[in-house]
């Protein structure tokens, strides 16, 4: 009887060893998986621009062009145009880094707390003006020129980062905060070390966010002469060409995917891990 | 600019009723589009992310370049301004709609079926009113996004308050142009306030007492 | 004043005996928040003895968590003083001061981004460790709290339960070794079984570092059970009595108090005591293999009710009574599976919860490897209730001084006098001759009583 039961124990647990390895291996199998599956939609968004790409090009290289298709678009003019719209993006954007993230900080501190919420109540109103309008506004008020584009462009997009930069520091969970503060941390150092690695997924969505809204409004600044593939549009609307017009739509559809894709990508490394 | 205001208030109040109910239809018609989606994919962890990552990338379409797409095979006019406006409106909602749907406990439904409530009927009496707040809250996004994006659609000469911008802008440094880029960029914004609160409101009445925040 | 702040600071012999704590002193603390009209915490003066758990219990919403806040000044006070270990800290720099004190929250308050090491090797790193340093102490604390670094230390909070959050959290509340640990709800937010098990080992810690803890709780059991001292607050931190779990639960100042502890005070009392403090009774043993007749008669000459049957390494298997001897002939050895046995280090209160059930209204006592110690019946319980409840009445005479402003007002030249002596000695004997006055037996005031006698 006992025997019995002894070799039943052994045999229990010589199980478990056994089984030990393959729970091991099996670890690291659904961890790659994970891996996988955490970056199986951005290798896809790639391969979709990538593949768009291609079927414009190819299109492009196969359609039966006029004379003035195929000067408006010569690779040269296309590379200016896609050059002078990233340009328009990356200089807005840094401008609004500069000035959305450290006031988006500034606002959630202590003594300027109390503008948080009206600051978001005018940020959500603010949303909803036209980003057209804004653009002409700015035209009629500084002039028609690519500064008046990046002017507006700033002032359209300060609103997503700003506002996420101050929804990431207030949803950081107010005790990690006192921790941080009863073991003896100086305010700053909690906001270095604890509020804004913390926000950082939401501040950094707010970041693609605003790039998304900067490349589609780039677009508009061909309105006001600021440069930028808008041009295409515009162009083959006026003069009803179609592949000009398409090729246009098409070139910055797909430059706000890839630049969307390499912020999901920022995203992804620069999340912190443990969240 | 009072001048401007009053000469015109008729053509503004017109394009700002056209405007709205522009907006509205389109986000009906979304609404009523993409709560059938969501219905239909929210059941399958595959065609749910699916649906978020084409709600997702098409969010990321600027709505400019989806009108320039337009006008090439449909030419100028209403529809392009009502696809571009109905498709942007769609997608926040589809989003919120199977968020809302899938997050519902697995209890609640298993307890409507228990009761004997058929497929649909639990979708219709118990699924869809308890995500109604989240695909209300969507609404109220699509809402304040479309209403720009109805102002860029005039371009393809859509009506609406955006011609008033158009049309400022193509007389630059005429008499009033200014005026009316301002009459189309304020009232698109108060017009964005106005349809908030009723929205606001129409949550009121609709969202049952019991599951209101 | 300067007279005051050395009597409150740890007596020189704290050294030699391991207290690694600080004493502490709340000096006419006032918080009042803005817009308040009733202050937060009003006036109060409170010791905190150096090597001391004290626990802070009161309903929610009477100034616990702001009183310990005080402290280190994550609130400032409004008025008064705050002394740690000798030293005015109300103006000292609060991060300065904050990193020389523990800090416990609940759920551990980890930083979800950082790696267990990280967490618990920030202080030390603020401080200005090198890193074999930090690592080093990082291991040694792990194990204190009885993590495996090597299993534990990469990884992020999420991955770990909340008990070893919980854990976590106190060892890198220790981490610079501060002589003071500050905790506020610590273990309010693990299930009631791990809950015990940090409660044990927070013990077994404080065993073996003799810190001085502050500990805020709701849960009035985990106060007796921690506290060496407790303070019972009420709105605006009024302190309705700050005495020991045996003289709180034995002796309430007020309603308050006993509304407070509520019922089953009696039964609380129980867990102050372990079985191997009272007297045991002997009991008559017999062997399996005798004849039932002798050993019935050895019984019926030693005038007991039963005879306990132990095995050959002296393990009690059977209990039997008279009319069960009386128709054995032989005594087998097949043990009884429900024999109502205790342990040797366990509580009055399971000891009688055991008694309970048992048919004999007692219980077997075991001690090392099982072995037969004795028999503990009800009325051994009794005994050792009222022998503590007369001896906390008596033993006082160190307690802590506790008082609040109107209080202390109205005692202020008697308190005065104390001051400048003995700063324990006015309060301790305010308390006694209150004790003394409300005499009441708490143990047969309420049904946990009557029970006991039931069972009888
Ligand atoms: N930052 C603050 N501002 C204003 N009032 C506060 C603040 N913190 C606490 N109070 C008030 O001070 C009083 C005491 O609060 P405290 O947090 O100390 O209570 P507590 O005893 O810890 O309660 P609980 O058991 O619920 O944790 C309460 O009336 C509370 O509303
Ligand atoms: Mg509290």
């Amino acid at each position: 009887m006992s025997t019995g039961s002894l070799k039943a124990e052994a045999g229990i647990a010589g199980g478990d060893s056994a089984a030990g390895l393959p729970i091991a291996a099996a670890a690291t199998v659904s961890r790659a998986r994970t891996v996988w599956a955490s970056w199986r939609g951005l290798v896809y968004q790639l391969a979709g621009i990538i593949l768009a790409g291609l079927a414009l090009l190819v299109w492009l290289l196969t359609a039966d062009l006029s004379a003035i298709e195929l000067r408006t678009l010569a690779p040269a003019a296309l590379w200016v145009y896609t050059l002078e719209h990233l340009q328009l993006t990356l200089l807005a954007a840094v401008i609004v880094l500069v000035i959305a993230i450290p006031l988006g900080i500034a606002l959630t501190r202590k003594p300027l707390r109390f503008l948080t919420a009206p600051v978001l109540a005018i940020a959500n109103i603010g949303q909803a003006a036209p980003a057209v309008g804004v653009v002409v506004l700015l035209a009629l008020w500084v002039g028609f020129s690519f500064w008046a584009a990046t002017l507006s462009l700033v002032l359209y997009a300060v609103l997503p980062v700003l506002r996420n930069t101050m929804i990431g520091l207030d949803q950081v969970d107010a005790r990690l905060v006192e921790a941080g503060r009863g073991m003896g941390m100086s305010a700053t150092a909690v906001l270095f070390r604890v509020e804004l690695p913390l926000a950082v997924p939401v501040m950094l969505s707010g970041v693609r966010t605003a790039l998304v809204l900067l490349v589609g409004t780039a677009a508009l600044a061909t309105f006001i002469n600021g440069g930028g593939l808008g041009i295409l549009i515009t162009t083959g609307v006026n003069l009803s060409l179609t592949t000009v017009l398409v090729t246009g739509a098409l070139l910055v559809a797909l430059l706000a995917l890839l630049i969307d894709w390499v912020g999901r990508v920022v995203e992804h490394v620069a999340r912190p891990k443990g969240l | 600019m009072w001048d401007f205001l009053g000469d015109r208030y008729e053509q503004i109040l017109f394009s700002g009723w056209q405007h709205f109910s522009l907006v509205v239809q389109c986000l009906i018609l979304a609404t009523v589009i993409a709560v059938i989606i969501a219905s239909l994919v929210y059941r399958s962890k595959g065609l749910t992310s699916v649906v978020n990552s084409v709600s997702a990338i098409g969010l990321t379409i600027p709505a400019f370049a989806l009108i320039g797409l337009l006008i090439a095979p449909l030419g100028f006019g209403v529809t392009p301004a009502v696809i571009v406006v109905a498709f942007f409106a769609a997608l926040p909602i589809l989003r919120n709609a199977v968020v809302g749907l899938s997050g519902i406990a697995p209890s609640i439904v298993e307890s409507a079926r228990g009761i004997g409530m058929s497929r649909f009927r639990t979708l219709l009496q118990v699924e869809l009113p308890m995500a109604w707040p989240i695909i209300l809250t969507g609404v109220r996004v699509s809402a304040q996004m479309v209403m720009g994006i109805a102002a860029v659609a005039a371009y393809s000469l859509g009506p609406g308050l955006g011609g008033f911008i158009f049309s400022g802008l193509s007389r630059s440094g005429g008499a009033n142009s200014l005026e009316s880029v301002l009459t189309g960029v304020i009232g698109v914004i108060v017009l964005a306030l106005i349809l908030d609160l009723l929205l606001v409101g129409l949550g009121r009445l609709t969202i049952p007492r019991g599951i209101r925040v | 004043m300067s007279e005051r702040n050395a009597s409150t600071s740890p007596a020189p012999s704290a050294a030699s005996t391991g207290i690694t704590g600080a004493s502490i002193l709340l000096d006419h603390v006032t918080k009042r928040f803005p817009g308040q009209v009733h202050p937060a915490v009003d006036g109060l003066t409170m010791e905190i003895p150096a090597g001391k758990i004290v626990m802070f219990v009161g309903p929610s919403g009477c100034g616990k968590t702001t009183t310990l806040k005080m402290i280190n000044r994550l609130i400032e006070p409004t008025e008064g003083r705050i002394v740690v270990d000798g030293d005015d800290v109300t103006e000292m720099n609060g991060d300065t001061l904050r990193r020389g004190i523990g800090y416990v929250i609940q759920a551990g308050g980890l930083f979800p981004h950082m790696t267990v090491a990280t967490n618990i090797g920030i202080v030390p790193k603020m401080l200005g460790w090198d890193k074999a340093r930090i690592a080093a102490r990082v291991d040694e604390l792990l194990e204190l709290v009885s993590l495996d670094p090597a299993l534990y230390r990469d990884r992020y909070p999420k991955e770990l339960s909340g008990g070893q959050q919980q854990r976590v959290g106190v060892a890198r509340a220790l981490a610079a070794d501060p002589p003071v640990l500050l905790m506020d709800e610590p273990f309010g937010a693990v299930d009631p079984i791990t809950r015990l098990r940090l409660q044990d080992e927070l013990l077994n810690i404080q065993d073996e570092l003799q810190k001085t803890i502050v500990c805020v709780t709701h849960d009035f059991d985990e106060a007796v059970k921690l506290g060496d001292w407790i303070a019972i607050f009420n709105e605006g931190a009024q302190l309705e009595q700050y005495d020991t779990p045996e003289r709180i639960l034995g002796d309430p100042a007020n309603e308050f108090v006993e509304n407070f502890i509520g019922s089953g005070a009696g039964l609380k009392q129980l867990t102050l005591t372990r079985v191997e403090e009272v007297g045991l009774a002997d009991a008559v043993i017999g062997n399996p293999g005798e004849r039932a007749a002798d050993v019935l008669a050895r019984v019926a000459e030693a005038g007991h009710g039963h005879a306990v049957i132990v095995d050959d390494r002296h393990r009690p298997i059977q209990w039997l009574s008279r009319r069960k001897l009386g128709r054995l002939d032989l005594i087998s050895a097949v043990p009884d599976p429900k024999l109502p046995v205790v342990g040797i280090r366990a509580t009055l209160n399971d000891a009688l919860d055991t008694m309970l059930v048992s048919s004999a209204g007692a219980a077997l006592v075991t001690g090392r490897r099982d072995m037969f110690k004795g028999v503990i019946d009800v009325r051994t319980v009794m005994d050792a209730i009222t022998r503590s409840q007369t001896a906390a009445v008596l033993e006082s005479d160190k307690a802590p001084v506790g008082l609040n402003t109107g209080m202390f007002q109205a005692q202020a030249s008697a308190a005065e006098a104390a001051e400048a002596e003995l700063i324990g000695a006015e309060s301790s004997s305010a308390q006694s001759s209150s004790a003394q006055s409300s005499s009441a037996q708490p143990i047969e005031a309420d049904g946990s009583g009557a029970d006991a006698r039931a069972a009888q």
